[in-house]
This record gives structure tokens, sequence and C-alpha cells, in this order.
């Protein structure tokens, strides 16, 4: 991410992507009709085999452009891509089908060019055109698509224009910071979609009841089979554009099985009886899973801090019908600093993640290895130093051990989460006992999602929540959050203007590094807002659980990370023999 | 008795008009009425609110209550079912393609249910209060006791341990390579936990049924009667007291086909079989309102129907009972 625009720069003309301790590049490797694969680092493997996965439900589609949940995106994956790609280990955008990128000095034209000789899997080739319609449809008011809410700068859609065949341009209203991280859209077959986009169908294109050799993408693999609450099956693509150092052409996995598992037992029992090759380990599991290695003949990797947080928020929200000194506590920095201080996050991590977890005080996940400012305030469990500055508040704590605001007002409050998430509920106990320690009285109430959802986004009646999100690797797409006129602006969501100085300040800087390209700047907002939420604590953060993951010792060239999991670089990983 | 059933078939009409219109209210009114689009906010902070509105507007959502009740109607009438929010497919084809495996495991099951439970009920009521009825009950009652869903995790750990049978689903892998009888056998391999799970539940209370039914029939004085005519009591019993016993358990038997359809969620959760239950759970909890309404009617009719084939079967099986 160092240096990211001196980076793009030297990459215009280069044609290779190697990592630099290869030192002298060996002859690239080419294909007949493909002269520029890409070339994926790794061991040279063997092709062959079958890899056995599973996840939880099913896809709710197969129209890269209308799926939104792991559960679709995760098996599209294999079928589908963008321009650009993420590397799973260094978190760096890569080129993907386009083979190499220009930005202009104002950095507000990006040109791509795509590899030549790239096809989809039924043979037809990829041309600057497919891109021009994938913006199309995404952009399309009739197709309500979240990349559309994603790919818009200051509010305005990305101006996309073909320079010719191979070869894309793309113009935005202003310097975009985040452009390469939103830009990778998986690309999708014009001339297969255009007659039912043109027939106004596109909503209903490529749903589940479509046949899988009907979905035509550029991935490592194509759909065989798909057979509703089941499973899918995947063949290797013979077209694919990617290959090992040796220039052998990816993947080397001839078939992908993907199982339809509901429920995590049944997935665990599956994963141990050989019938599924990976597994994500739940933090509480892991002994079990780390004493059971040599017999499964498997092993669990650690991919250190995951993206997913865990936080407690109060409502400022005016309108959220609170009583006036209800609002008036939530609204006072030093009685969420008080409760900061009283957050036993030690307790949580050995309760609830046994061990396997570290503790948060700030937005950002240290698996984030850019844009994660580990210089923020920190508010380590302490009673007493909570006690004291709840007194520094006007807070009293009565003979009888109520807790008292200056007004004489009893400090109680209603915690509310989603009853269906055990963590959660194990979280806002352990708070609820400390709060209970400092005098409060704190009432539990776990409740369905969809009633969370309501209160959070619709009638904004609630007190207190413990709630979870997972972040990404750019700030930028906490907008929704952090900006105070977001929707899940959770304490005070779509203010007219911001409701306080700091809320105004963290707008400023999420603006600020929005229309900055230089990615140096941008970390130095990042780290500005990553401060102020940390000294304000609207969220007041628990603690972020490690990921991990059991793989069978079968697979050669797995590189595990929280970021990318266990096979963000399938084309090259193989099975052994 | 055939103007008997034209009568209920027209009544159906009207019922189930009424039906929709009940469950309809049920879905507006459960608490939270955060709906499906709502919570997308949530699951993918990115969202924008404009984003949520105009898939609100496409599945037509942004009409008052009333209009989309309606409409629901109007394009049920045209054997229309609406499209599902979350999968964005008919729902006709969502019920469609697990419909048959839901049929396929309810009637697996209700078959060994009943095979099993009529004669275990008969025996125990003919030597009542004997150590194996006593046995026989305590089973029932633990078997009535124990969730289905519960006893599936306990089958599941059973195949886990002696690797004897799948572990998920209805078929294998490579089940699309197998030859026709291959296919068959996976199948029925397959089936055998899940019909386990759902039918020892219903063994128990079929059990109890029996029973008791024919308990109170052997008291009767026909029965004392027949004995005393010097009938053999293999006649007494299978073609006086058994006959006359049945006939609740034949409307118990209409119940059961109203539920063919509607599926185990729990049960197909655990053993990730692909029946309908999971679908209707999953749609419940998400409030994708046409895929719930869509299953209740399937499920209403099937139950009128079901209770309608077993007035019929009344009228068969006891030649007392007439309807015109």
């Amino acid at each position: 991410m160092r240096m990211r625009a001196a980076a793009l720069i030297c990459l215009l003309g280069a044609v290779l992507l190697l990592t630099p301790q290869l030192g002298a590049a060996p002859p690239h490797p080419s294909l007949p009709g493909l002269p520029d694969p890409k070339v994926m680092v790794g061991e040279i493997g063997q092709y062959g085999g079958t890899f056995l996965d599973s996840q939880v439900s099913d896809p709710r589609t197969f129209n890269p452009v209308l799926a939104q949940e792991t559960t679709s995106t995760g098996p599209l994956g294999y079928l589908f891509e963008g321009l650009v790609e993420d590397n799973g280990q260094t978190t760096e955008t890569e080129p993907a089908l386009a083979e190499s990128w220009t930005t202009s000095k104002d950095g507000r034209t990006w040109t791509f060019v795509l590899r030549q000789g790239l096809r989809w899997n039924d043979g037809q080739p990829v041309t600057a055109d497919d891109v021009l319609f994938t913006f199309q449809v995404v952009y399309d008011p009739r197709i309500p698509n979240s990349e559309s809410d994603v790919l818009r700068v200051a509010g305005k859609p990305i101006q996309v224009a073909k320079v010719d065949a191979r070869t894309v341009r793309f113009t935005t209203a202003e310097p975009f910071g985040p452009f390469l991280r939103v830009i990778g859209v998986p690309i999708i077959p014009r001339h297969k979609l255009e007659a039912a986009y043109n027939a106004g169908r596109f909503n209903q294109t490529w749903g589940l009841n479509t046949p899988p050799r009907e979905l035509v993408g550029t991935g490592p693999y194509a759909m065989t089979e798909y057979k509703n609450a089941q499973r899918m099956v995947f063949v290797r693509n013979p077209h694919y554009w990617k290959v090992d150092t040796a220039g052998h052409r990816l993947p080397y996995i001839d078939r992908v099985v993907l199982t339809i598992v509901p429920d995590q037992d049944a997935h665990r029992l599956l994963f141990q009886a050989g019938q599924t090759d990976s597994y994500g380990v739940r933090p509480r599991e892991y002994a079990e899973f780390k004493r059971g290695e040599k017999a499964g003949n498997y092993t669990v990797y650690d991919g250190g801090p995951s993206f997913g947080s865990q936080f407690l928020v109060f409502n400022q929200n005016p309108h959220s019908g609170l009583p006036a000194y209800k609002l008036k506590w939530f609204q006072t920095q030093k009685f969420r600093q008080a409760v900061a201080y009283a957050v036993d996050r030690q307790a949580i991590i050995n309760q609830v993640f046994a061990g396997h977890a570290i503790p948060e005080y700030g937005p950002e996940s240290p698996a984030d290895k850019f844009f994660y400012n580990p210089r923020v305030m920190q508010y380590p469990y302490d009673l007493d130093k909570a006690a004291r500055v709840l007194a520094e508040a006007g807070f009293k704590k009565g003979a009888d051990g109520v807790l008292r605001d200056a007004d004489g007002h009893p400090v109680q409050f209603v915690i509310s989460t989603n009853s269906d998430n055990k963590d959660r509920v194990a979280i806002a106990n352990i708070i609820r006992q400390d709060l209970t320690k400092l005098g409060m009285q704190v009432t539990l109430a776990p409740e369905s999602f969809n009633t969370l959802v309501n209160k959070l986004v619709e009638s904004f009646r609630w007190e207190a929540m413990v709630l979870g999100l997972t972040g990404g690797v750019d700030p930028h797409n906490g907008q929704n959050v952090w900006k105070s006129s977001g929707s899940l602006h959770m304490w005070y969501p779509k203010q007219p203007k911001p409701a306080t100085p700091w809320e105004a300040q963290i707008d400023r800087y999420f603006n600020l590094a929005a229309t900055t390209v230089d990615q140096n700047r941008r970390r130095a907002y990042y780290n500005q807002y990553q401060e102020i939420v940390a000294e304000q604590v609207p969220l007041i953060y628990t603690a972020i659980p490690n990921a991990y993951v059991a793989v069978r010792n079968k697979f050669g060239n797995i590189k595990f990370t929280a970021f990318g999991g266990a096979f963000w670089n399938f084309p090259v990983v193989f099975i052994k023999r | 008795m055939l103007r008997y059933i034209i009568r209920r078939v027209i009544l159906l009409g009207p019922l189930l008009i009424g039906i929709t219109l009940v469950s309809w209210a049920a879905i507006q009114l459960a608490p939270g009425s955060g709906n499906y689009f709502q919570s997308l906010v949530l699951q993918y902070p990115q969202i924008s609110p404009s984003t949520i509105s105009a898939l609100r507007a496409q599945f037509g959502m942004d009409q008052p209550p009333w209009i989309q009740y309606l409409r629901w109607l109007w394009s049920i009438v045209h054997l229309n079912f609406g499209l599902s929010f979350a999968y964005n497919v008919p729902v006709t084809w969502l019920i469609g393609s697990r419909a048959a495996n839901t049929l396929l495991l309810s009637v697996t099951s209700m078959v060994v249910a009943w095979s099993v439970a009529l004669p275990l009920g008969i025996y125990s009521a003919v030597h009542q209060y004997s150590v194996t009825d006593g046995l026989l009950n305590t089973a029932a009652f633990v078997a009535i006791s124990i969730p289905s869903f519960f006893s599936a995790l306990l089958l599941l750990y059973g195949a886990y341990w002696t690797r004897l049978l799948p572990l998920q689903g209805l078929t294998s892998v490579d089940f699309d390579f197998l030859p026709w009888w291959g296919k068959i056998l996976d199948i029925a391999r397959h089936l055998v936990l899940p019909t386990i799970a759902l039918g020892l539940f219903s063994v128990g209370g079929l059990m109890r049924y029996m029973r008791n039914y024919l308990l109170e029939v052997l008291r009767a004085d026909f029965v004392k009667t027949a004995r005393a005519k010097g009938l053999a009591e293999r006649v007494v019993i299978y073609r006086h007291a058994v006959r006359n016993a049945i006939n609740p358990l034949v409307t118990l038997f209409g119940f059961e086909l109203g539920g063919l359809l509607s599926g185990a969620a729990f049960v197909e959760n655990v053993l990730g079989y692909p029946g309908l239950g999971r679908l209707i759970l999953e749609a419940l909890l998400k409030k994708d309102v046409f895929v719930v309404m869509g299953t209740l009617l399937i499920g209403s009719v099937l139950l009128v129907l079901g209770n309608l084939v077993a007035d019929i079967l009344l009228a068969y099986v006891d030649p007392r009972i007439r309807y015109d």
C-alpha cells in the first residue's frame, strides 16, 4: 500500500507481477493466444483433484451485480472477476482482468488496459464493451444494487468511456482516494445478458432457476450443477488467464464441490468425518481443533485479529422520544468514557472468545495493516476510574448504592441485542454486571434481529445496544456509519447537519480522505478520525476475535490471512500426491 | 356423497380467502415490523437509503398494506405467487424445487411411524399393565418429550461415530454418476436419519392414541358380547375392537396429510435436508412475505383437503357415518 501512486506509474508498461524478493525476473511465461497471463506466485503444483467446501445457506442469486451477501458472492467468486483484485496477503490492489492502468495528474482520470487474449468460459473474447456494459447496468436506476452506492464520487456516477477494444477510461467528478478499492466490480458478459437487459428483465436474470451452464464468466471455474439447498459443483475453466511461475495454466484443482450445510454443529462433524476440506474454527473451538490436528490430518491456521467488531452504543438521537435527562447522559462524553472504563475486555476475551481475541478501543482493526491507528485513547478496565469519571460528570452514588445524575434521576437503561447471537448476549451480560457495580440499573433485552434493525433505522426507540459490524481495508466503506448524514450513524442517523463539533470533524476527515489520491495523506486523515472516535466513544468497543481456519494437510500453497481467508490464492492451491 | 364433496370444495374458496387475510394481517402486525429491506442496511453498511426504497418499490412494497394484499390476491388467481425478495425468483420455483423432497420425507416418516405405532399400540392395549406395556409407554413418553431437532442431533453424532450412514443432505456428491439403482440406494441411505428423527416423535403419540382408543373399546359391551359368543380373541380384537377404535385415528391421519408439505425446519436444518421447512423458517425470520404467504396458502389447501379425505375415509371405514 505504501507509495501507491508511484507504484501505479511504475506498473504502466510492466507486464509481470512478481514480488520484488525474486530479484531478476525469469523469462516471463506466455500461452498461445494469451501473451501476458498473470503469474501467481507459489510452489509449482500438480493438476487434478476435488476441493470439498461448504457454506451455511443457498446463494440468493447467481447475478453478480445483484449479489450482496457472502453466500452469493462466495460461490460467484469462482466465476466472475473485476479489472483489479485484492492480494489476500498484502491487502494491496493488483491487476486482474486489466493488465495495467494509469492515472492523470489531477487524479480524476483512470485508464485501464485489458489483458490481451482474455476469454469468457464459453470461448468468446472479453472486450471493453463488456466493461462498459457492466457499468451501464450497475448505474441503471431500474436495477437497485449496492455497488452503485459504493461507486459514487461526490454523489455522481463515474463516467466510463471506451478508448479502443482493450482500453477503458474512467473519469470521476472529483479526485477519489478509494478508487482502486471500489473499481473491481465483477465484469459480466454483454453477449449473454444484453438481451435480457434491453427487455427490462435484468433483475430476474441469472436467478437461482438458471441452468448453471448459462452462467458465463472469466473466473477460474465454471458451474456445472446446482441442486437447491444441496450443493454447487464447479469445474476448471480451460480458458483461465493466470499461470504459475513455470507458465502452466491455472487453476490446478479440477473440481470444487460446495455443499450447503445449514447447521454449524453438522458442519463441524462433516469436517471431522473428512467430508469437507476446510472449516472456519470459532475461537472457543480452537483448543479442541488444535488437539485433533494430527488425528484429523489437518492444520489450524491462525490469521490473527479479524475484521469483525462488537461494541456497545448509546442512543444520542433527539428524535428518539427518550426523556431529556437520559438523552443528556448519553450525550455526555464523560458518561460514555466511564462506561468504556467499566467494560472488562479481558473477561469478554476469556469467556466469549476463550482467550483468542484482543481488546479493541478504536474503530479500525489491526487486521487493516495500512489504516489501523494503534495510538488511540485506551480504556483499560478500572471501575474506580470509571466511578471518578462519573463523579466528574456530576453523577453520585447514593447510600442505597444507586447512581443518580446531578438532578437526582437514578441511572437506569435497557441494553438491547439480537438474541440469535450468543456472543453478543454474553458480552452484554458481562458489561451489565460491571455497570451494576457502578450503581447503574441495567436491564438486558435480547430481541429478534428484525426488531433491533427496526429500532435502529426507523423508530429510534432504544436506549443502548450491543451490536457488531464487519469492516474492510478502506475506512471509506464505513462512511455510512461515521458521517453524520449516514443512515447507519447509529447513535443519531441522518443528521441534517452535524450535531456536535467532533462529528463535524469526522465528516471533514472522511470527505478529505475520499477526495485525496495520495494514500499516505489519506492515512493521516483516517488516523485523525480514529483518534476522535476513541476519545468521544460513540461506540464503546469490546474485543476483536482472531480468525482461524482448519484446512486438510493435502493442500499445497495455503497462505491463510484474516483478510483473504484460506483460499484467496485458490488458482495456485493444489492437492499433493 | 358426491354432493357433499362438491359442497366442501365450493366452501374451500371463501375459507382460503379468510386464511390469506388472517395470515397477511399476522405478518403485518408481527412485532418488530422491520421488513426485509430495512434489515439490509445493517448487513451491508454501504447500501444507501435510496437503493433500499428502490428495492422496496420493485416488489410493490411501497404501497399501503391493503393494496399490497389485493395485488397479491389478484396474482394468486392467475396462479402467480409473486417473487421472493431474497432470491428474486418466482415463489413457485422455490417451493417446487423443494416440495418433492419434503413430500418424500413426510411420506416415508409417516409410513414408518404408522406402521410401527399401530401394532405397538394394539399390543400394549391388549397386554395392559404388563411389563412390556409399561416399557412401551415409558418409551412413548420419552419419544414425545425429546424435541425432534435434539433427536436429530443425537442421531447425527451416532452416525458420525459409527460411520454407517451419511451425515447430511439427500444425495451424495457423485450422485449424478450413479446408475439408477445406485441413486435409489443413495437416497434411501440419506433418508434413514431424518425419517427416524421425524418418525420417532409421532410414533410415541400415535401409539398412545391407539392404545387409549382400543382400551376404551375393549371395555364396551359389544366386545363382552363377542367374547361371550365364544369368538376367538384374535377375531374379537382385530375384526371388532380395532375397527371401532380406528375412527379417531383416521381424523388424525387427515390432519397429517395437511402437514405433508409443511416440512420440519429444525430436523431439516440439523441434517441438512433440502426440504421446505428450512425455506419457510428462513422466509419467516427475514419477512420474505410472498414466500411465507405462498407456503401458508399451500399448507392451508392441503390441510382442508386432508380433512376432506379424512371425512371420506371415515365414511368408508365406518358404515354408520353418512353425510347426505
